[in-house]
């Protein structure tokens, strides 16, 4: 089976989630790679082992399509995949309305399959069910397969780098892009933290919730928090945890203050070991926790702190 | 400015969906329907676009009967018309072959309202199947301009300024109408109806459109669900309810520690 993968650039480099999928493709057979405007994220790209096509930098979205449904039409791949980030979720039914292919969302795993060539797991209703998914039409299948369901390739030697030279029809440009604006400079790398310490509108205020971050940076671990905390503006959206914000899978997830509503959970029921404050003993958050401490979480907060500072010392 | 959003009839995503345990598939059969959430904030940001600038806001469901209801508590907040294809060679459609139904069933409104819509919304994703594909897919059936995850729209000389919300920030996107908008959450809240206007849009008929009434032609399903199955669940742990906070905590401390959590 011939498999194509887009690999995102970040500031010119290769974009790790993106890279995860050379280890999905190399288990349905033929792979390459396809990266655009970065010849840099093309050579890191090749160490591991694939050939890449490399075109053009895209101005915007819409160019990006152009690009992408040139080359897959070229190449006629069966099966193309993408990391799950924002603009591939956009550029996936896109190109596959173009290309006459059926599109997964999300796929968490991606498996050769005899009877259906090719076949993808992902969620559905906030993830507490997963679909099996297989494809009935003959155009390339799309995918945006979530980061961290496959492990890092290894480099393994250079594969080649070739140009490909795809102009992008003045037409093609249907939203002008007029501003990018970057709010959020932090690196929040909450899918690939061991602890995450989430707060929620329990918190009470910007103030209440400080307790989160100081409570997380004696553990050493990194800050999520519920869409209400997020638009109540006590931190950035990149900490936002469930069904609109990340997936994460810590060793130890500490919920203060949260609910435990299903589209904040979902987003953590990877955690292998959760740990709940909350005042009200009917939330929901205690029905999934491994330890739940009914109280207040400005009283248990500090108290936690200090205990496990005394321990770390 | 004439908006129409597509709204999407979904189980009440504040309960919890598990597969059923004689027929394997989702379990949705008790779970009361409502309008898709994004579906419910692309609704307000259309109502105040059409109160700030003029023109209507029409609202569309594909899928059964019982969509009007969910229709009707559109019109009471907002939504001036709407209307529902509901046929039963329309049922199951994958998102390509939604995108392609709604295409028709804007096509069809259109004709007959004899105008054509400036902005076509979806919500940014529907939380049953969560694809975030059929604004897209409609964007290019229309061949219309798309931007997804937009929190706020206004019109510009020419066609409209819409903001999207991305990992990092946000992006400003101009672009010739019409166009496909999908919605994010804004930074309001959908309105409530009052008492008045749900009392009037009880007595609202929504009409009822069949494939061939729209033209609808059923496009074959591309992609095909083999089978369901359950990640595995949690249980509840250990309660710790204490009347000293210290005690709680030296407890569950002890615990986590032991749990080797920490
Ligand atoms: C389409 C859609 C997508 C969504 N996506 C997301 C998402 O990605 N992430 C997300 O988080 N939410 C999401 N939500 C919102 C979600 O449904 C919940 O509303 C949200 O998760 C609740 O956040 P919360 O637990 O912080 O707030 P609340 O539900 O208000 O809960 C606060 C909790 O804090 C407790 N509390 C209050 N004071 C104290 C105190 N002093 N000490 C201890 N406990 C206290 C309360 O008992 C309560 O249980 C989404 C909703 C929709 C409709
Ligand atoms: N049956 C439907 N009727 C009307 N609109 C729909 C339907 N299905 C999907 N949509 C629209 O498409 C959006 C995205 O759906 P999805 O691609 O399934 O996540 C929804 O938020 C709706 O706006």
């Amino acid at each position: 089976m011939k498999c194509l993968v887009y690999v995102e650039t970040h500031e010119g480099k290769a974009q790790g989630g993106s890279l995860e999928l050379l280890t999905a493709a190399a288990g349905l057979g033929e792979v390459k790679a396809v990266v655009l405007g970065s010849r840099e994220a093309a050579e890191q790209t090749a160490a591991y082992g694939v050939d890449v096509l490399l075109a053009g930098e895209a101005c915007c979205p819409d160019a990006a399509t152009a690009l992408l449904e040139h080359i897959i039409g070229e190449e006629k791949p069966q099966v193309v995949l993408m990391n799950a980030t924002l603009a591939a979720k956009d550029l996936a039914p896109r190109l596959a309305h173009r290309l006459g292919g059926g599109c997964v969302t999300d796929a968490v795993a991606v498996e050769a399959d005899e009877a259906h060539g090719v076949v993808f797991t992902r969620p559905a209703y906030g993830g507490t069910v997963l679909e099996r998914l297989a494809l009935t039409s003959a155009a390339p299948a799309f995918a945006t397969v979530r980061s961290g369901s496959f492990a890092k390739p290894e480099q393994t030697g250079n594969g080649a780098v070739t140009e490909v030279d795809v102009a992008v029809a003045e037409d093609a440009i249907r939203a002008r892009l007029v501003e990018t604006v970057t709010e959020i400079t932090e690196m929040v790398n909450l899918e690939g933290a061991d602890i995450v310490v989430c707060g929620g509108r329990g918190m009470g205020d910007a103030q209440g919730f400080k307790l989160v971050e100081e409570l997380a940076d004696v553990l050493g671990g990194v800050v999520g928090a519920t869409r209400p905390a997020i638009e109540e503006g006590w931190i950035s959206r990149a900490h936002q945890i469930g069904q609109s914000g990340k997936m994460v899978a810590p060793k130890l997830y500490i919920a203060c203050g949260v609910f435990g509503a299903m589209q904040h959970i979902s987003g953590a029921m990877a955690s292998k070991y959760i740990v709940a404050i909350n005042k009200d003993e009917a939330a929901s958050i205690f029905d999934v926790a491994d330890v739940g401490i009914v109280g207040d979480v400005h009283e248990i907060l500090p108290l936690m702190i200090e205990e496990i500072r005394k321990r770390k010392a | 400015m004439n908006i129409f959003v597509c709204v999407k009839q979904v189980p009440d995503d504040y309960v919890e969906v598990h597969l059923n345990p004689t027929t394997g598939t989702p379990d949705v059969e008790g779970i009361d329907q409502v309008n898709n959430a994004f579906d419910t904030y692309a609704v307000e940001m259309a109502v105040r676009a059409v109160e700030a600038h003029g023109g209507s806001v029409t609202v569309a469901a594909i899928g059964p009967e019982k969509c009007q209801n969910g229709l009707k508590n559109l019109i009471a907040v907002g939504a001036n018309k709407a209307v529902l294809l509901s046929d039963p060679a329309l049922l199951d459609l994958d998102e390509a072959a939604t995108a392609s139904a709604l295409a028709s069933l804007i096509a069809k409104c259109e004709a007959d309202q004899g105008e054509s819509f400036d902005l076509i919304f979806c919500g940014k994703e529907s939380t049953d199947e969560i694809s975030a594909q059929v604004g897209a897919m409609l964007s290019e059936t229309l061949k219309a301009p798309f931007v997804s995850s937009v929190v706020e729209v206004e019109p510009v000389e020419g066609g409209v300024k819409a903001k999207q919300e991305t990992e990092s920030g946000y992006a400003v996107y101009e672009m010739a109408l019409p166009a496909v908008l999908t919605v994010a959450k804004p930074a309001y809240d959908p309105r409530y109806p009052t008492i008045k206007s749900k009392m009037a849009a009880r007595k609202a008929t929504i009409p009822m459109l069949t494939a061939a009434d729209a033209g609808a032609v059923k496009q074959d399903n591309r992609v095909t669900c083999l089978g369901y199955s359950e990640p595995a669940k949690r249980q509840a742990g250990v309660r710790i309810q204490e009347k000293e906070a210290a005690d709680a905590v030296a407890k569950a401390v002890a615990m986590m520690a032991e749990a080797k959590a920490i």
